[in-house]
């Protein structure tokens, strides 16, 4: 059976065939299966020698220091530890944080916990085009600000954020630890964890054909006085007290591999995925009534959100489900069937934010995947609006 | 979401989509495009009899389904005021999931107001719209 075109990157991705072997050595009693913390024997110190080297390769990757890295079962845990190993480390100073309404769920859901417990939280409107600027969040600051939480790369949109400059806002702020939810930028655009003057990043693999189920946080080390965290879990002392639990060497290894892969990726894949994009587009714009969604000029270039008028959602996803994998909204929140919240904070209405889909493009796809979609598309759209008498 | 074949099989297809015009037409709709469901339906009605039925429809797959499938079953029945089925047997025969059985009524408003016109007594909360 012919399986459809996939284009929902952005979700996930398959992972690396050499991944996938570098993983599978570290399973078997042939292999380096042992305990990373088992420091007592041979087994033990060859896992953890991976796990080491998995952990240069990601810092490596990203501009950090491979101490600042702390493994997760990935980035929703990532940001979990980020924003409450904060709240809670922090809290005799202040309790307030900003972030925006863009964020994905696995920071949303955390800041509203915490407002649960009495902590304040600001959310921050984005302009039409998906982007939060810097002195938005210099005009949120308040002097009991402990963490500004603000994502990279939008993951229903795309959109890349400044991140540099909102980092220069919480330097001078002083108090305000910068949190980066960068799930989706690796691979895809330029991440710089020093540069960038962030104090924690979140990072999962299986966004950069890594497997599911590992991701890191990073935390700031060096410039000037560390980031503390108050850990979410207790056991066994691991990641330097901020995780405890055992080290599934296969998982780092594989997210290690993952990420030296994708930072050796020539750039002309970058071009060649913008190129493939706006050959989407440009097949979808031609229905007509078709929006995108996200300032394009600040896009990464896997990510084509658009939605189509005169079309309800549910049905253009269903009708292109034997052609085409897309999503409407984010991966995670698509089952709920509700208007994505993220076009609704860039000013879309209910419908229109309802009758999106999200395509995300990667690395095997190819220009008849993309003319397949923009057929499989085009179908759909004419049909119902033919069937709504649109 | 998962849908059941039939589901699929009257969403893909669609009989029954379109408008009818000329005399012995009448039309009912119910819902809104801003509240995500909106159905319309066109009867064509002869000495009594239903002749023929169209639908339009704003909506998810299953409100899609139920109003062709609707439609489709109308032709040679007496004109009532009813759906050929209640909803609640429409809702196991397209096994739609409760959170959605709410958009089976609005079908059934706009069945009730377009065959309301052509009864000629129209009901006070549909907003029938006679063509002829």
């Amino acid at each position: 059976m012919k399986r459809p075109v996939y284009l929902d990157y952005a979700a996930t991705t398959p992972v690396d065939p050499r991944v996938a072997a570098a993983m599978a050595r570290c399973l078997t009693l042939e292999g380096e299966f042992g305990n990373p913390a088992s420091a007592s024997h041979d087994y033990g110190e060859a896992a953890r020698r991976l796990v080491e080297t998995a952990r240069v390769q990601v810092a490596a990757s990203v501009g950090a220091l491979p101490e600042e890295v702390v493994w997760t079962s990935g980035a929703t845990e990532a940001n979990n530890l980020a924003i409450f190993g904060i709240a809670e480390y922090y809290r005799e100073h202040g309790r307030h944080i900003v972030t925006a309404r863009t964020e994905h769920k696995a920071v949303l859901d955390p800041c509203r916990e915490l407002e649960r417990r009495g902590w304040r939280v600001t959310y921050l409107t984005p302009g039409p085009g998906g982007v939060i600027h810097a002195d938005q969040v210099a005009a949120a600051l308040r002097e009991d600000t402990v963490l500004v939480s603000i994502m990279h790369v939008n993951n229903e949109i795309g959109v890349i954020q400044d991140i540099e400059g909102i980092g220069a806002i919480c330097a001078k702020h002083g108090g305000a630890r910068l949190h980066v939810d960068a799930a989706q930028s690796v691979g895809k655009c330029a991440v710089d964890f020093k540069r960038f003057g962030v104090d924690l990043m979140s990072l999962s693999a299986h966004k950069v054909y890594g497997p599911k189920g590992v991701g890191a946080l990073l935390v700031r080390r060096g410039r000037g006085s560390p980031v503390q965290l108050a850990p979410l879990q207790f056991g066994g002392g691991q990641e330097r007290g901020l995780r405890a639990g055992t080290v599934a060497t296969h998982q780092v290894v594989g997210m290690g591999l993952a990420f030296a892969l994708a930072q050796a990726a020539p750039e002309s894949e970058a071009e060649r995925i913008a190129m493939l994009r706006e050959r989407l587009w440009l097949g979808l714009s031609s229905l007509g009534g078709t929006l995108r969604n996200g300032d394009a000029r600040k896009s990464v270039p896997h990510v084509l959100n658009v939605s189509f008028e005169g079309v309800e959602g549910e049905s253009l996803l269903a009708a292109v489900r034997r052609d085409l994998a897309v999503s409407t909204g984010s991966a995670c929140t698509s089952t709920l069937q509700e208007p994505s919240y993220v076009l609704r904070a860039l000013g879309r209405d209910d419908i229109l934010s309802e009758s999106s889909l999200r395509f995300g493009l990667g690395r095997f796809t190819g220009e008849r995947d993309i003319d397949t979609a923009v057929s499989a598309v085009a179908g759909a759209v004419s049909l119902l609006r033919g069937i709504s008498g649109a | 979401m998962n849908y059941s074949s039939l589901t699929l099989q009257y969403f893909e297809t669609a009989p029954g989509a379109g408008v009818l015009s000329g005399p012995g037409v009448y039309r009912g709709a119910a819902g809104g495009r801003a509240q995500g469901t909106w159905v319309q339906f066109d009867v064509q009605v002869d000495a009594g009899t239903l002749q023929a039925a169209r639908f339009l429809a704003f909506g998810c797959p299953h409100t899609i389904a139920v109003s062709a499938w609707v439609a489709e079953q109308a032709a040679g029945h007496e004109v009532r005021a009813s759906l050929p089925e209640s909803v609640q047997s429409l809702s196991e025969r397209f096994e739609v999931p409760v959170e959605k059985r709410g958009r089976l009524l609005i079908i059934e408003d706009a069945w009730h107001a377009a065959l309301a016109a052509a009864l000629q007594r129209p009901l006070s909360s549909s907003p029938a719209d006679p063509m002829v």
